[in-house]
């Protein structure tokens, strides 16, 4: 096995994260190691379904592609507050239990929680978050410049 | 052994001492190196080399961890500094943490604190706007505080000297309330901001929209150049560091300048205990400091000692400063030593939407913004208070998506996005009254990680401040009204002081020795050879922002310094 190959089966990078071997690792361990909330590897690839739901492969990368539902975990572990994060987890149990079976039944699952609920809500938001600040939108559907090197304070719109 | 002992003091004598980094004082320790003195810089915080320690400088959004968020914990145990707008994760490196430094708030301030080489001034909003004599002779005129012991012709050729070398952006607008100064091209207004000044400028006789000057090389020169600076290339990631050195910081420009002499000896981690008095000779003679990692104490000696550490370290420095001529502070004969703090009452914004000019937009980033001059009290008293407020002003247009739905719809949505209105935004900048009852001290009992006493800080606003606030309100609401502009929304939501991150005085410049601590060269009027030429010495706030100010002082009193001393 060669050194890059090896390095390769290590660690996944996703935008940021390195994804390796947690300490428990087990099947039930999640890709990645979370610091505050508790979730398997079944959590996960749930979650991993219901973003795809969200934003599906199409002619491009989607949800899963992009690793979004690590992303999603992620910051809910760290960046959430205690509150939005029981409200997470308790509406991941409840998708746990629908009888989904396909993106279509996902998607209709969502779309039939309240605009308000506290799940669907971060569970998106997250989503389209690590959707749009992903290296694969910025660098190729909404270039991100760096160094624009440039102000332009009057451009006309070419309607 | 007294040789061994006379060696190890010589070894730690210098012709002068800055105490602290940040944009005060890499001025001061540049000046000073330049004119031939032996200098020994001391920073508390760690080493932060121009580029090379600028580590997030060249990430893209997706490489941080938390897509720039500061994760909850943090904001937990960190509630201050996380109130600050550029503290996240690109720069909250730079930032001072709240559990690492306490001190006691006896009213709520935010105190928010960069602790590396480079202080602050890799942080700061870069706005440079020069005061004038309606500032300088504000106290006298409006009788509050002391008189001002300069007016603008003692610092102008200061500002001119500062100007050239950090490279300020500037149009010359000819405003007596705003100098013009050494400018490079300025930052332009964009197609609504110049729609908004056109208006305002024609209907409120007085009021002027202009472009913010700013320390951006928008066309570096020569002198920049020769510090390894080039063009600012419009990143807007300024909080990072910049690798251009496209801003002005002392990273990027005084201190590698002042190194450069080969008379600067910087020494990072070296917390400043006190200034040494010694009552035989009846002057200052050196700096206690305790290394930050060792907690070891050693004391530095020079002839002159310039006290940079920022507006309220420089009190505690001077406040912990004791011996028996002066037992309440060095230099504290008056008793207002620690006393007359104020700040910038930044605590009101406004926001509005245009629905003109909607077949423009703009394209790239813009260093720079958009500022009104003070107009209200300028030429003679008016309103119900007293001074005035500048406001920011920006107008920016940006896309966004419908995010309803799931599926395939969601995305190509989110993949077009559509152009909106004009987002119209403003913030007050107002000045505050220097009062005996907002002061910092020593805490009697509180000490931090080495020893020293934490500091007490006691600083509130006042009717003044909340009778400006209101007007800036008012006044904001009716000029954006008369623009056009729709979806008004007030914020005077408030902040506590200290956020606006503008705290300045408790040392401050006066005439007379029995009202104030500092002379007209920023000396110690009862220990002229300890400078102090950053934000402690201010005796009013103007509404101007402060740090080109300090900046000018410090070139000035290193001048007087070096001939008089």
């Amino acid at each position: 096995m060669n050194r890059r190959t090896a390095i390769k089966q290590l660690f996944v990078v996703a935008g940021g994260m390195l994804i390796a071997t947690s300490c428990d690792s087990g099947p039930q361990a999640t890709s990645i190691a979370l610091n505050h909330i508790k979730l398997n590897k079944a959590d996960e690839d749930l979650l991993a379904e219901l973003t795809e739901a969200i934003l599906p492969k199409t002619d491009s990368p989607g949800a899963k592609d992009l690793n979004l539902h690590l992303f999603v975990m992620k910051m809910v572990d760290d960046c959430a507050n205690p509150e939005d994060q029981a409200n997470f987890l308790q509406g991941l149990q409840q998708a746990a239990k629908s009888n989904a079976k396909n993106q279509q039944d996902w998607q209709s699952y969502l779309a039939a929680l309240p605009a308000e609920d506290a799940f669907v809500s971060i569970l998106k938001r997250r989503t389209i978050q690590g959707y749009l600040n992903s290296e694969y939108v910025m660098k190729n559907k909404l270039i991100y410049e760096l160094v624009p090197s440039r102000y332009n304070g009057a451009v006309k719109i070419n309607a | 052994m007294a040789n061994l002992l006379n060696d190890s003091a010589k070894q730690r004598t210098y012709d002068a001492i800055v105490i602290g980094s940040g944009i005060s004082g890499g001025w001061a320790a540049k000046e000073l190196c330049e004119k031939g003195l032996k200098t020994l810089v001391l920073e508390r915080g760690r080493d932060v080399k121009h580029i090379k320690d600028y580590p997030t400088t060249n990430k893209y959004p997706w490489e941080f961890e938390h897509r720039n968020e500061i994760p909850y914990a943090i904001k937990q145990e960190n509630p201050i500094v996380s109130r600050c707008y550029a503290y996240r994760e690109d720069a909250a490196h730079f930032f001072v943490k709240d559990v690492e430094h306490p001190y006691v708030q006896e009213k709520p301030f935010d105190w928010i604190r960069g602790y590396q080489v480079g202080g602050k001034s890799l942080l700061w909003a870069r706005q440079t706007q020069r005061w004038s004599d309606f500032d300088f002779e504000g106290p006298a005129r409006d009788q509050f505080a002391v008189d001002w012991p300069i007016r603008y012709q003692d610092l102008k050729p200061w500002y001119d000297h500062v100007e050239r070398f950090a490279g300020i952006s500037g149009d010359r607008d000819g405003l007596p309330e705003l100098p013009d100064g050494e400018f490079l091209p300025a930052y332009p207004l964009n197609i609504v901001e110049k729609y908004f000044k056109q208006q305002i400028e024609s209907k409120y006789p007085g009021r002027k929209v202009i472009s913010a000057r700013c320390a951006h090389l928008s066309q570096p020169k020569q002198i920049h150049i020769d510090q390894g600076r080039v063009q600012c290339q419009n990143r807007v990631l300024c909080q990072r560091g910049c690798p251009f050195g496209g801003y002005f910081s002392s990273n990027a420009s005084t201190l590698p300048w002042a190194a450069k002499t080969g008379n600067m000896t910087l020494r990072p981690d070296s917390v400043v205990h006190s200034i040494l008095y010694d009552d035989a000779k009846g002057k200052a003679v050196g700096v206690k400091v305790i290394d930050k990692n060792s907690k070891e104490e050693m004391d530095f000696f020079a002839d002159v000692i310039f006290l940079n550490a920022g507006a309220l370290n420089s009190n505690l420095i001077l406040l912990n400063s004791k011996s028996s001529r002066f037992p309440n502070g060095l230099g504290n004969d008056s008793g207002t030593l620690g006393k007359y703090v104020a700040f910038h009452n930044y605590s009101a914004r406004i926001s509005a939407q245009y629905e003109g000019h909607l077949d423009y937009t703009t394209e790239g980033r813009r260093p720079g913004g958009v500022y009104i001059p003070r107009f209200r009290n300028l030429h003679k008293q008016e309103m119900d208070f007293l001074r005035g407020y500048a406001a920011g002003f920006g107008a920016s247009r940006s896309k966004s998506a419908d995010q309803s739905g799931f599926g395939t719809d969601l995305k190509e949505s989110l993949l077009n996005p559509k152009l909106g209105l004009w987002s119209i935004g403003s913030h007050m900048m107002g000045e505050t009254i220097p009062k005996e009852s907002n002061y910092v001290a020593l805490d009697a009992n509180l000490k931090d990680e080495w020893g020293m006493p934490q500091l007490k800080i006691s600083v509130d606003y006042d009717d003044n401040d909340a009778k400006m606030k209101q007007d800036y309100l008012d006044t904001m609401e009716e000029m954006f009204t008369t623009a056009g502009f729709i979806n008004i929304k007030r914020n005077d939501a408030g902040q506590a002081p200290g956020l606006d991150i503008h705290e300045m005085g408790g040392v401050r410049m006066g005439h007379d020795p029995k009202t104030s601590m500092l002379n007209k060269w920023n000396q110690l009027h009862s220990c002229p050879n300890v400078f102090v030429t950053d934000g402690a010495c201010m005796t009013s706030t103007s509404t101007q922002n402060p740090s080109l100010t300090y900046m000018a002082f410090a070139a000035r009193a290193v001048d007087y310094a070096v001939k008089h001393l």
